[in-house]
Order: C-alpha cells, then sequence, then structure tokens
C-alpha cells in the first residue's frame, strides 16, 4: 500500500508539478486529467523513482526516503511502474524480460526460461529474439507491461498503457492487469476507465482534486478531460 | 622518421584522452544527479573554446623552473604535453557526456528504478545503454587533442625525436616552405580520427535505439 502525505514535487527550476496531494492507493485506481495536470509526475512519485520536493511516501506505512539504501531496494521492488513511452534496453525482447529477474538473483538461464514463458502468454513468441528497433511501439509497450508483470509487483502503475496498442492487443493488456493486486493507471481513454474500474482519481494544475468511485454517468470525461 | 611522429601524437594524445575521460565521464555523472550543473554547465561549455595557446601558457608558467611544479621537471616532456591536452579536452568530453547522460538518465535511469533497482544498478544501465554517446564525446576529445598546436608547442618544445608531434611538424615545414610534406602530414591526421570513428561503427558501438 503506497500513501502519499501533503506531496509537493518540483522539477529543476521549474512551477510546483504536483502541490500538496494526499491520497491513499490500495485496489485499483485510475487517475484522469488533461496533459500538464501531473499525472505522469504523481506517478513517478508514487512508484518511488521521484523524492517529492515536500512531504512523504509511506509504503506500508514506512516512510521511503527516511530508510536507508539497502531498505529502499527492498520496498522498491515490491513497486513497478510502466512508462507512457515504451523504453527497452539493449539487447532482445527476451534480455529486456530478463534484465529485473537477473537483477533480482536469477540465473540468466532461470530469467530467459521466464521470459520465454510469459510471451507464450501472449502468443508472442515470435518476438522473443526481435531488437527494440524490430519492434512496432504497441509491440514495445506490451513488452513493457509483460516486463513488469513477471516481477509480480505487490503494486503495478501504468502511465497511458493503450496509448500505442490496436484493439487486440488491448484485450491482451487488460487480461494481463486481472491479477494485479494494487493498480493505478493514468489515462486519457474514457473506455480504459470505464473497464479498469476502481476509485477515480482526477488531476487538475498539480492537484488530485477528486477521489471516489467512478461513476461514468457523472460525465467526469467531460469535466476537463483531454 | 615521420612515423614516429605519428607513433607520438597518437600516444601522448591517446594518454591524454584516456586521462580526460577517466574523470570527465564520472564528473558529467556526478552534474547529471546534482544541481550543481545548472552553474557548472555554463561554465564548462563556454570553457570548451580556450584558446590552447592560453593552457600552454598557463601550464608552461606552472612548469617552469621557476614555477610550483618546476622540481617534477615535466617542462619540455612528451608527458607535459598529455597533461595539457587532457586539460584542454576535459570541459569538451565533460559537457558532451554531460547532455548524453541527462538524457539516457530520463529514460534508462528512470527504467532501473522503476523495475526496483538501486543507485548503483541504475548507473550501470545508464552507462551501459549511454556507451555509443560517451564514445562519440570520447573521441571528439581525442580529435581536438590531437588536432591542437598550441599546447604541444609551447609545454612540448617540438623537440625532434622527443616531443615532436604531428601538428608541430606541420608548423615546422610551413615555416621551411616545405608545403607538400606538411599537406601530406595534414591528410594523414585527419585520415586516422575518421578511421578511428568508422573502426568504432563498424566494431558495433552503435545505438540500435527505436526511432
Amino acid at each position: 500500500m503506497i500513501e502519499l502525505r501533503d506531496v509537493w514535487y518540483r522539477y529543476p527550476g521549474g512551477p510546483w508539478a504536483i502541490s500538496g496531494v494526499n491520497l491513499r492507493f490500495e485496489g485499483r485506481h485510475v487517475l484522469v486529467g488533461p496533459n500538464g495536470s501531473g499525472k505522469t509526475t504523481l506517478l513517478k512519485v508514487s512508484s518511488l523513482i521521484y523524492r517529492p520536493t515536500r512531504g512523504k511516501v509511506l509504503v506500508n506505512g514506512v516512510d521511503f526516503w527516511g530508510l536507508d539504501g539497502r531498505r529502499r531496494r527492498e520496498l522498491r521492488r515490491q513497486v513497478v511502474y510502466v512508462h507512457e513511452r515504451p523504453i527497452l534496453i539493449r539487447g532482445t525482447v527476451l534480455d529486456n524480460l530478463a534484465y529485473p529477474l537477473i537483477m533480482r538473483g536469477y540465473s540468466r538461464e532461470e530469467a530467459l526460461k521466464i521470459g520465454r514463458e510469459a510471451l507464450s502468454t501472449i502468443n508472442a513468441e515470435h518476438l522473443a529474439e526481435k531488437r527494440r528497433k524490430e519492434l512496432s511501439t504497441g509491440e514495445a509497450q506490451l513488452i513493457s507491461v509483460l516486463r513488469a508483470l513477471i516481477l509480480r509487483p505487490k503494486v503495478l502503475m501504468l502511465d497511458e498503457p493503450t496509448a500505442h496498442l490496436d484493439f487486440d492487443r488491448r484485450e491482451v493488456l487488460l487480461n494481463l492487469l486481472k491479477g494485479v493486486e494494487v493498480l493505478i493507471v493514468a489515462t486519457h481513454d474514457p473506455l480504459l476507465v470505464e473497464e479498469l474500474g476502481g476509485s477515480l482519481i482526477r488531476m487538475s494544475g498539480g492537484r488530485a482534486e477528486y477521489e471516489g468511485a467512478h461513476d461514468l454517468s457523472k460525465g467526469f470525461w467531460r469535466r476537463g478531460n483531454s | 622518421m615521420q612515423l614516429e611522429v605519428v607513433v607520438r601524437s597518437l600516444t601522448v594524445s591517446g594518454t591524454a584522452t584516456l586521462l580526460a575521460a577517466s574523470w570527465s565521464v564520472p564528473l558529467a555523472y556526478f552534474l547529471v544527479k546534482s544541481r550543481s550543473s545548472r552553474v557548472l554547465i555554463p561554465l564548462l561549455e563556454g570553457l570548451v573554446g580556450v584558446p590552447t595557446v592560453l593552457i600552454g601558457l598557463l601550464l608552461y608558467m606552472l612548469l617552469s623552473s621557476k614555477g610550483p611544479l618546476g622540481p617534477l621537471r615535466l617542462l619540455y616532456t612528451p608527458q607535459a604535453i598529455a597533461v595539457g591536452q587532457s586539460i584542454l579536452i576535459t570541459p569538451l568530453i565533460t559537457s558532451v557526456s554531460y547532455r548524453v547522460l541527462t538524457h539516457s538518465w530520463g529514460r534508462y535511469g528512470e527504467l532501473a528504478l522503476s523495475l526496483g533497482a538501486d543507485e548503483v544498478e541504475a548507473m550501470r544501465l545508464v552507462l551501459s545503454e549511454s556507451l555509443p554517446g560517451l564514445l562519440g564525446a570520447v573521441i571528439m576529445g581525442f580529435s581536438r587533442a590531437l588536432g591542437e598546436l598550441g599546447i604541444a608547442l609551447m609545454v612540448g618544445g617540438n623537440i625532434k625525436g622527443y616531443t615532436r608531434v604531428m601538428t608541430t611538424a606541420i608548423a615546422l615545414e610551413v615555416s621551411k616552405g616545405e608545403f607538400e610534406l606538411a599537406t601530406w602530414l595534414g591528410i594523414f591526421l585527419v585520415g586516422i580520427i575518421a578511421l578511428i570513428s568508422l573502426s568504432l561503427r563498424f566494431l558495433g558501438v552503435k545505438d540500435d535505439r527505436t526511432p
């Protein structure tokens, strides 16, 4: 469980990107709001990538940024964030899937085996030996999500996960997300909001302005989402 | 005889480049991770174009027998040229590496952290993914060192068989009116730089990032 207490974040030399956010992430959450409202920054602060300029990020009740490096790494491994624009490292798709597993102490053989199995679950074995420049953006995005999911994170944060996906791959993605315990998704996609359910958080001008069970009949989409 | 000059040029400038890279790349990484870069990077960028004779002069004053580093007896040695060239190319390698690493940290540093890495693991990934760009920065530094004249002349002294390098040899041949030899040396100088750059490309040190 992730909790933000009066969290503020400012990029060097810039204005406040998020200001005074208090949130508690348990279960499913969908983050909506116009471009520049602070969704991505909020996700990066919540997923322990950015250290807040002010305020606290608690993981299971513990102040993450007050911990030593070793303990931080342990907690960081429970939370995985997937970028809006897929980022793959040098090497093949299998190397990409194996990378975080090897970082967690798996042997290369074990990691590659898990990677192959993961690819077979989405019928994408043919991508195994492809390199990043040989993939479409949609394929790269799906691989990024798969790379996150094989780590079995307790908390998964996705930034615009359907931005580059066609209908079939979107279905694959939704199936993959079914078993995730704590899921936070930032999106502009009204259908995805409906499909994921959970509580809705509206970002506007760096503030989390609304929190509650999501109800499409209230027309949240017309209230400033682009 | 000219081959010996070429070998010396490569050795001296290669040493200078290795020296400069050994502190410039870590410095660039440190600047990416710290907020002091907002002051230091514009300063370093300004120093990229510093005249080589100015560094030569400063080094000459430091290394001359009455200077503070005089007892080291480095003046008019290949080592003095290497030190001077390493100082000359430090701002260039640092500022180019800084640009490369800033971009890389934004992508791969964040990616590593998002997948549960600690700072050291993130640094490893960032450096590995930045290799083509960092090598580019180092080659730029090497080219600048190989092609400079002021430092080699002032602290090297252009001593035949000891501190004569390609640029000082070209300058000497021109002063003697031997333009043909000077031109050939110049072509050779540019050829070496192009060859090194191309070799690294063919060795596979290239970027395969998605466009």
